[in-house]
């Protein structure tokens, strides 16, 4: 087992020394990181980190017009430059390279997207320590990881880090049918999966069981008792863990159930008011300047006990809406909707859904007849991902308001 | 027992609003043995949306009780309840 990736999608697999090759051989470098291959945004990830450049990770399915809105840019040869070879010597084995990505220069930026409060997604930097703040790094114990989310996606990179850093090796289950996940879990031996709880519901369906599998994490979805005890019986020798984590502060705290217990050593930079948790900036990348002191994480949690403090999340306080770990803002996607021609007003809200936890609804006011759910669909479908479109489009002549005249989104 | 013909025409038509929403191949027929994401290609953006059509139209929520793999087993929810 001394494999770095292997993705059957993509057909690859992937050694440690053909990485450690593939990383010796590369003379180009571009900040912003595009693609549907993880092995290239992996790959990409490291030389960034190995020359102390920032690294820019864009979706690989972001429309050309959310390009534009983020970047400023939709097409990024241009930013193509070449490497400078003679800033690093060449890497003689796995050992060498992992070494030199731990000790990787404060110079170092990853910047990624999420979706923000405002209807435009906010960027966020981070530097090598508050990505790896609760990084653990185990020597000789050869890992293999599921990977679960996206590789562009705060959730991604910290599974990727997490392995990376350990010389462990990833197998690739994100966009799997099923019987595929199943099947990679069994025949690669995999010992730890990170997964949202939407994830983990598509698995359940089978009799199968994993007794490979030694840790199970859950996170960017409310958990549930009911959810642990059916994941034990799946995995039945995992230690399964519950984790809170954001875009702008990675990973902060971890449960074996659905309460958080808050370390001493953080209580002061946690709080919360008016059932909102507040962190405290320290804990957040350093670079995101536009956050004053305390950031307000738009989730409601209710307060357990003081001392020790222990909190459970009870639901979003934000317009975000979490479609299976993905978050939407309403407001964006409403923005977009009202852009396309014909179509006079719109409302973009949730529904509670048994598959993916909620669903983004919409009702539209349009002008003429010849406007159908498939045309708004197909439409939208060249402006934003696919999981911001709704499922489920109504038509309706007029848009109910609440009394405050706001649109109604719950 | 109700009209099964007429209940599997229905869930056709759902299936391929669902497909043709996604821009996706609609299909002439379906059989029982189906499976929604392995057959016919649902990730779960599409079971999502297949639930609440379904749930419109019969007012039951397929996968409430767990994830339903083929279009026998919706069939089999459908006329228990």
């Amino acid at each position: 087992m001394n494999f770095f990736f292997k993705d059957i999608k993509a057909d690859r697999h992937i050694l440690w020394e053909v990485l450690v090759n593939d990383i010796n051989a590369s003379l180009t470098y571009n900040q912003y990181c595009k693609s549907a291959d993880f092995y290239e945004v992996f790959k990409n990830i490291i030389i960034s980190m190995i020359f102390g450049k920032e690294v820019i990770l864009l979706d690989s399915d972001f429309t050309e017009s959310e390009l534009m809105t983020l970047t400023g840019y939709s097409e990024y040869t241009e930013f193509t430059e070449l490497l400078d070879r003679r800033s690093f010597s060449v890497f003689n084995s796995k050992e060498e390279l992992v070494e030199k990505l731990s000790t990787t220069s404060d110079d170092w930026r990853l910047t990624l997207f999420t979706s923000g409060t405002t209807g435009i997604p906010k960027k966020i930097s981070h530097n090598f320590n508050s990505i790896t703040r609760f990084i653990t790094t185990t020597k000789s114990i050869n890992n293999i990881w599921g990977f679960a989310y996206n590789p562009t996606h705060m959730a991604g990179v910290q599974v990727f880090f997490q392995a990376l850093l350990n010389g462990d090796a990833i197998v690739r289950l994100f966009n799997l049918t099923p019987n595929e996940i199943q099947r990679e879990i069994k025949e690669n031996h995999i010992t730890h999966v990170s997964a949202t709880p939407t994830f983990y519901r598509l698995l359940l369906s089978s009799e199968e069981t994993f007794p490979s599998v030694l840790r199970i994490t859950s996170g960017g979805e409310k958990f549930s008792k009911a959810i642990a005890y059916q994941l034990q019986i799946k995995f039945p020798n995992a230690k399964i863990t519950n984790i809170y984590a954001s875009t702008e502060a990675g990973t902060l705290f971890a449960s074996s159930n659905d309460v958080f217990s808050i370390k001493p050593e953080f209580e002061h930079l946690i709080k919360v008011e008016n059932k909102e948790l507040l962190i405290h900036c320290s804990l957040l990348g350093k670079l995101n300047t536009n956050i004053k002191e305390w950031y307000k994480t738009g989730d409601l949690v209710e307060n357990i006990s003081e001392k020790p403090l222990k909190i459970r999340f009870i639901s979003r306080k934000s317009d975000t809406i979490n479609i299976g770990g993905y978050k939407v803002n309403p407001l964006e996607v409403e923005e977009i909707i009202l852009s396309l021609p014909g179509i006079k007003n719109a409302r973009v809200y949730s529904q509670t859904n048994s598959v993916l936890g909620n669903i983004i609804c919409s009702e539209i006011v349009c002008e003429n007849k010849e406007i159908t759910e498939s045309s708004i669909r197909k439409l939208l479908q060249a402006k934003i991902q696919e999981y911001k479109i709704p499922r489920i489009i109504k038509f309706v002549n007029y848009i109910t308001t609440t009394k405050s005249g706001k649109l109604e989104r719950l | 027992m109700k009209d099964i013909k007429k209940m599997s025409q229905k869930i056709l038509e759902i299936v391929n609003k669902v497909l043709e929403n996604r821009s996706k191949t609609k299909l002439e027929s379906l059989s029982p043995e189906m499976h929604l994401r392995n057959d016919i290609g649902f990730d779960s953006l599409d079971l999502a949306e297949l639930t609440v059509r379904i749930e419109a139209e019969y007012d039951i929520d397929i996968f409430e009780d767990g994830i339903v793999n083929t279009i026998s087993e919706i069939l089999e929810i459908l006329n228990i309840k």
